[in-house]
């Protein structure tokens, strides 16, 4: 099986242009499963863009002639020189954002704009240059993908959580958070402006809330872990701009710890009821 | 935009000078040092400050609203290429995204104030290029690039293919679709050992962490590509360090170029204001003088539009020191903000918001009254800080001195702040100083022997609106209010229509009727 074309498979059946990959932490596979998804789109010889939006994320990889990226001036190799598209206002803390055409393949770091707007036009800027547009992003970044069709995978793995368990509750909490339902306007609900806290959470817990939570999107729940899993469970938490989450990948092996890679796929398929692939085993998990 | 000696920061702030300082701000960093560099003029340079006014207009008029907001948004656009030019003039070897700047500041400066330096800079950047915006180190810039690219791309494509063939018969000997750089491979699923060039990373109990060995064909192949990357690598830093010496060798015309479109991107937005406003050239006078006819307070007129009403154009001439009286709310303060305002756009060289206007430069425009306060409960009280400012302004001294009043001494016995105002009045006088006075106080024109102006005032006693709402009773008021200011003469009658106007703004009937009773003992 090829990890990455199950995926890209995924994405276009939802008439996704944009797949984007948030992970619960660093060194969950975030990187491998973009780089399973771009070898498969180059290999269905598609215009393929890729990004990174996010103050940590900035990949590193090996592209091919024809791939659109988003990087920064800092960033840039001075060689192989890229076909520079346009620099943008955007501003990161390695100078202005720009988009540029790989013309002769060679390693190119993938870098963005710090903040959720500038998501929104790095977004833009290469959904219109591409016919797939592949991002590694922060989880609060992924709200530019709110109301369109595009596309999220979300990766897990050992590396974020000291044991088995609570990697399992990361992911599974991430994903359940990602995938709240849009809104029944013909029920009750409380609209928020804002985020939904875990300070607010209890409090609509304690007292038994039964009307519908609306925030504007799910990146809007600021909870995680099991805090978020209660919240999901036991209210009513819904959105006015719901996600398509697609795909989990799971990186079973981290650098202080490993989780035997058959059980922890089918703990995360079985606990996010997505598709789940190990990238490192190329293979969906039962 | 410097204001130098010509207002303090009090009277700048009153008059609207940041306002004015927004509306004629342009758009681009060329403009932006330009702007910054901008000052008044001064007197003596009468005919530049008139001849700038004449060239906005002309401007606004060749060009339009539309174009004019057009050029504006590619201004905003354009990268700041000023950085690239200093870089390039030190020696420096400029990066790709620089180049872009570059070529993109060529490209805008060559249409509109280009020079031959920009037109060998254009013509060398855009060597190779496939689109207007972007910029790649083209092969068409050197035959060598050209050669090592595509040794590179034979190498890469023998390097893919060997190491393409490992990467298969690893997979297929694993019963895989595919290996990435690091994989797992579950124990129960080898059968015997694992293929050849398979290295195991990390064992545990149930499988192994894995990464493919290069094997030869692939590592030579990998060899010579580095070798062709590194051969780019020093190809393509010649051709920039070549790029980098004709930016150096041209960088007095680019500094020059850079310069020019700065201007450009001052005078659109001066154009841009003359044409949003209705403005006209003022005729630049040599003589302390101050005369126009339907001129407005743009900050006041653009807030009354907001709220859909209209301001009253204001007709004033003016050589010397005057009084000013009126109703209250009936626009005194906004009559002496006009003359501060439009004298302030001639001293910059600016179109007037007016019919038409013949105005000094001043060298100094102050402002005296309501807004100059520091602040209101500390140690020196408002009459303190008032004179203080007086003595301030009086002791800078100014051959051509444009002063405007509001209120002077209000805060003292009406008696006394008479004596005051006449006094200032003579000083003003004795300054040469042109000068509106506006006070409440009786008789002070008389007793000055200076001319005096007066708003007209309320048509007749507006009745307050039924509901106590402060927009309705501004709106009356509006409608009953007739603002413009003419000069009167012979003995003043006394109008301030302040009780007519507490009712309109809703104190209680009991309290204006008391008002009214104690009026007529």
């Amino acid at each position: 099986m090829r990890v990455g074309v199950e995926i890209l498979n995924r994405a276009r059946a939802l008439h996704a242009r944009v797949i984007f990959i948030v992970g619960t932490g660093r060194n969950v596979g975030k990187t491998t499963t973009m780089r399973a998804i771009y070898r498969a789109a180059c290999d269905e010889a598609r215009t393929v863009a890729l990004a990174a939006v996010g103050a940590a994320a900035k990949p590193r990889m090996w592209l091919q002639a024809g791939t659109i990226f988003s990087t920064t001036r800092a960033l840039l190799p001075a060689s192989p020189a890229a076909h520079l598209l346009r620099i943008s206002p955007l501003q990161s803390s390695a100078g202005s954002v720009l988009y540029a055409l790989v013309v002769c393949d060679g390693l190119y770091e993938l870098s963005g704009p710090p903040t959720a707007s500038g998501a929104r036009e790095v977004l833009e800027e290469l959904e219109a240059r591409s016919e797939i547009a592949i991002v590694d992003g922060a989880v609060d970044r992924v709200a530019a993908l709110a109301g369109s069709p595009g596309a999220i995978v979300v990766a897990g793995g050992a590396a974020e959580a000291p044991t088995f368990d609570e990697a399992l509750a990361e992911i599974t909490a991430l994903t359940a958070r990602l995938r709240v339902p849009v809104f029944d306007p013909s029920l009750p609900a409380i609209q928020l402006d804002g985020a939904l806290t875990a300070g607010a959470a209890a409090e609509f817990i304690a007292r038994c809330e039964s009307r519908q939570i609306v925030v504007r999107d799910p990146t809007q729940i600021a909870l995680n872990g099991r805090a978020a899993s209660q919240a999901l469970e036991r209210l009513k938490i819904r959105c006015r701009r719901p996600l398509h989450v697609i795909a989990a990948t799971v990186a079973s092996i981290g650098p202080e710890r490993q989780f035997e890679p058959r059980r922890f796929g089918e703990a995360v398929a079985a606990g996010t009821q997505l598709p789940t692939f190990d990238i490192y085993r190329g293979a969906q998990a039962a | 935009v410097r204001s130098l000696q010509l207002l303090d920061a009090a009277s700048a702030s009153v008059i609207g000078f940041d306002w004015l300082r927004a509306a004629i701000a342009p758009v681009s960093p060329y403009g932006e040092r330009r702007f910054a560099e901008l000052r008044p003029f001064f007197a003596g340079e009468e005919l530049d400050a008139q001849a700038r006014a004449e060239r906005i207009i002309l401007l606004a008029s060749a060009l339009g609203a539309d174009r004019i907001e057009t050029l504006r948004f590619e201004l905003s656009e354009l990268p700041d290429a000023t950085n690239a030019i200093a870089r390039a003039s030190m020696g420096d070897v400029l990066t790709d995204p620089s180049l872009l700047e570059l070529r993109r500041f060529c490209m805008a400066v060559d249409e509109r104030v280009g020079n031959d330096a920009v037109r060998t800079l254009r013509e060398t950047l855009d060597t190779g290029q496939r689109d207007a915006d972007g910029f790649y180190l083209d092969d068409a810039f050197d035959a060598d690039l050209s050669d090592v690219r595509a040794q590179f791309r034979a190498a890469q494509a023998e390097f893919e293919t060997a190491r393409g063939r490992e990467v298969e018969r690893a997979a297929r000997a694993l019963g895989r679709d595919d290996l990435g750089d690091e994989f797992i491979v579950m124990r129960a699923d080898v059968r015997g050992a694992l293929p050849s060039g398979v290295r195991v990373v990390r064992e545990a109990a149930t499988y192994f962490l894995c990464a493919l060995e290069y094997g030869e064909a692939a590592l030579a192949a990998l060899e010579r590509r580095d070798a062709a990357a590194e051969r780019i690598a020093g190809s393509e830093e010649r051709v920039r360090a070549r790029l980098s010496a004709i930016v150096r060798r041209s960088g007095e015309g680019l500094t020059q170029a850079a310069h020019a479109l700065g201007n450009f991107d001052v005078m659109l937005a001066a154009a841009r204001f003359a044409l949003r406003h209705e403005c006209v050239p003022a005729i630049v006078a040599a003589e302390s003088v101050l005369e126009f006819e339907s001129a407005r307070f743009l900050p006041l007129e653009t807030e009354l539009i907001a709220a859909g009403r209209t301001f009253t154009p204001l007709d004033i001439v003016l050589n010397d020191a005057a009084v000013l009286t009126g109703p209250n709310m009936g626009g005194k303060s906004v009559c002496l903000l006009t003359c501060g305002f439009v004298a302030l756009c001639v001293s910059f060289g600016l179109p007037v918001p007016a019919a038409s206007a013949r105005i000094a430069l001043f060298d100094r425009i102050a402002w005296l009254g309501m807004g100059r306060e520091a602040h209101v409960g500390g140690l020196l009280s408002s009459f303190a800080q008032e004179v203080l400012a007086l003595k301030e302004i009086l002791a800078q001294p100014a051959p051509r001195l444009l002063i405007l009043v509001d209120e002077f001494a209000r805060t003292t016995t009406p008696h006394e702040g008479k004596a005051l105002v006449v006094a200032l009045l003579g000083r003003l006088r004795e300054l040469r100083a042109c000068g509106m006075v506006a006070t409440h106080l009786e008789g002070v024109a008389e007793a000055a022997c200076v001319r005096h102006f007066a708003v007209r005032g309320l048509r007749g006693i507006p009745a307050p609106p039924p509901t106590d709402d402060i927009g309705a009773a501004l709106k009356t008021l509006g409608a009953s209010m007739d603002y413009r200011v003419g000069e009167v003469s012979g003995v003043e009658t006394s109008r301030a229509d302040a009780i007519a106007l507490t009712a309109l703004l809703g104190l209680d009937r009991q309290f204006v009727d008391a008002a009214y009773s104690a009026l007529s003992q």
